[in-house]
């Protein structure tokens, strides 16, 4: 069953069109990985999916329900519907809030009512996947290194009680050692029947990591770039 | 000496709850509110309401104390809400919102003061005393029960106020919009709903104010000005967005106006405040807010 159904999305920022005729499905279980240049609309496209872009036109259905359609104005306004129907996403940049100790940062993840009142178990999960944030949890985020933000960003999403992760550049100014050790997190999260997509310009890091590879371009999708690449056995997908 | 630090302090609390209103509403949801002065004076409007009916009752006491300073906050956030539902919720996600709503805030502003004549007249209206009448001695000097009300009264409501931000989630989700309005909405922090939740807030403490500063002055259409040009120059001495910023640079005003007024003359009292904010921002662009704590990046 198909989680997330793009039929003809187009977005973009005023007058400027980022996003042209996209279409793409994702099945539930399914862990995709996105590649493309810097400013080929990779973010544009996650941050479409939450409401977050200028406009949008076109079909968004995630698990039946359609979230997208045509909006010429209004950004952010159907983000909170859209993030309690059950899309979380880590943003580029972080988006962290820097006068929250890490704790009231993760724990903002879990603002939906029903994670709110779970939200100990749910840090102790994020705990177990970014373990380096355990000793930092009564710390100002403010203070913390690129990596360490970056766990917190993405461990925020995590909060959540989503159906589908968005991570946005997950190795984006880290060091070789840590974007890795990232990924490898990221690969190795029960998703159950729920999906992710993750945005990276660094193919060889998503390689054998995810289910399928997503190319894009110019703000067009290039399908499955991993099976032309050759470099992704098809049934690859983090699952150990 | 002692009156002119008793005296001191009362102004910076009364000046404080309007400064932290202000402050809050431009962190949160970047909107230089012009209206708080409105706002101040809707809240004095509300509790004269209430005191002329609650009179006519025959209620008296306590109870009449307590519903005129609750009538005062609720009678501003009612007006903050309605400056949010002209200033805000239509313009929040159109090009140049700082600009549009400081437009539109200074329009209620003026509007306002006008709104106000009309119906009320220009003659100033007085509050009956909420905390009696009476001193306490110091030594040589005396602080009176106005006074001291005023102090434990704006205090309790501002620590309180903190106290919810930095433990509930509401506050929680208002302090992250202060920190990050784009991870505010990733963790579906809905801005239009915690944004009125802050003009509400932040009307109820200049509603205090506007009530507390009734006690010595009277509520006129024109009783908001000086609220609002003394708490924009507090916030803006503060480092919008910093509380800590914010309560120290209300004491600093404070007291400045206390000296001045007591060793120059009350006259002077405009140019030293804004002599004073002028000198912390050449030297501290960002203001006090930024020697005390991790503000916005």
């Amino acid at each position: 069953m198909a989680i997330l159904e793009l039929t003809s999305v187009s977005a973009g920022y005023g007058p400027v069109r980022v996003l042209h005729d996209i279409n793409l499905e994702i099945s539930a279980g399914e862990r995709v990985g996105l590649v493309g240049l810097n400013g080929h609309g990779k973010s544009t496209l996650l941050s479409t999916l939450v409401g977050l872009t200028g406009w949008q036109d076109g079909s968004i259905k995630f698990e039946g329900e359609e979230i997208g359609g045509r909006r010429t104005h209004g950004t952010g306004r159907r983000t909170p519907h859209i993030v309690r129907r059950g899309i979380a996403l880590a943003p580029q940049g972080d988006a962290i809030f820097p006068g929250l100790s890490v704790k009231d940062n993760l724990d903002s993840g879990a603002y939906t009512s029903t994670s709110w009142r779970t939200r100990k178990e749910r840090r102790d999960r994020v705990l177990d996947v970014f373990p380096p944030l355990a000793k930092l949890l009564g710390q100002s985020a403010g203070t913390l290194s690129g990596g360490e933000r970056r766990m917190v960003s993405v461990g925020r999403a995590l909060m959540s009680d989503s159906k589908l992760y968005l991570v946005d550049e997950p190795s984006l100014g880290l060091a070789p050692k840590i974007s890795l050790s990232l990924v490898s997190a990221l690969s190795s999260i029960d998703i159950g029947d729920g999906a992710m997509i993750i945005a990276e310009q660094n193919l060889p890091l998503l390689a054998g990591r995810v289910d399928r590879i997503l190319g894009m371009h110019a703000g067009e999708l290039k399908l499955d770039v991993g099976e032309a690449l050759g470099d992704v056995p098809p049934s690859a997908g983090g699952h150990h | 000496m002692i009156e002119v630090i008793i005296s001191a302090l009362v102004l910076a609390s009364l000046y404080g709850l309007v400064a932290i209103g202000i402050s809050f509403t431009w962190a949160s949801i970047g909107m230089l509110n012009l209206a708080q002065g409105f706002i101040f004076t809707a809240g004095g409007y509300a509790a004269y309401l209430f005191a002329t009916f609650a009179t006519n009752a025959h209620v008296s006491g306590a109870a009449l104390s307590i519903g005129v300073l609750l009538a005062g906050m609720l009678g501003s956030a009612i007006a903050g809400l309605f400056v949010g539902a002209i200033a805000f919720l239509p313009l929040h996600d159109r090009e140049n919102f700082r600009t549009r709503s400081l437009i539109a805030t200074l329009s209620i502003s003026l509007i306002g003061t006008q709104f106000w004549l009309l119906l009320f007249g220009p003659q100033n209206q007085p509050l009956p005393p909420i905390f009696g009448d009476g001193r306490v001695e110091i030594g040589s000097a005396g602080i009176s029960y106005g006074q001291l009300g005023t102090l434990i009264v704006a205090l309790l409501v501002l620590g309180a106020v903190i106290i919810w931000m930095r433990s509930s989630r509401a506050g929680l989700q208002m302090r992250a919009m202060m920190m990050n309005p784009l991870g505010a909405a990733v963790v579906g922090v809905s801005v239009r709903k915690t944004g009125m939740q802050v003009l509400a807030i932040s009307g109820a403490l200049t509603g205090l104010a506007s009530v507390l500063l009734a006690q010595v002055f009277f509520v006129s259409p024109t009783s908001g000005v000086q609220p609002l040009t003394v708490g924009l120059i507090i916030s803006l001495a503060g480092g919008l967005g910093s509380i800590p910023g914010t309560v120290a640079a209300a004491g600093l005003i404070g007291l400045a106006e206390a000296l001045t007024a007591r060793y120059l003359q009350q006259s002077f009292v405009p140019f030293v405040l804004f002599g004073i904010v002028l000198l912390i921002l050449t030297f501290r662009p960002r203001g006090l807010g930024g020697l005390l704590e991790d503000v916005r990046e």
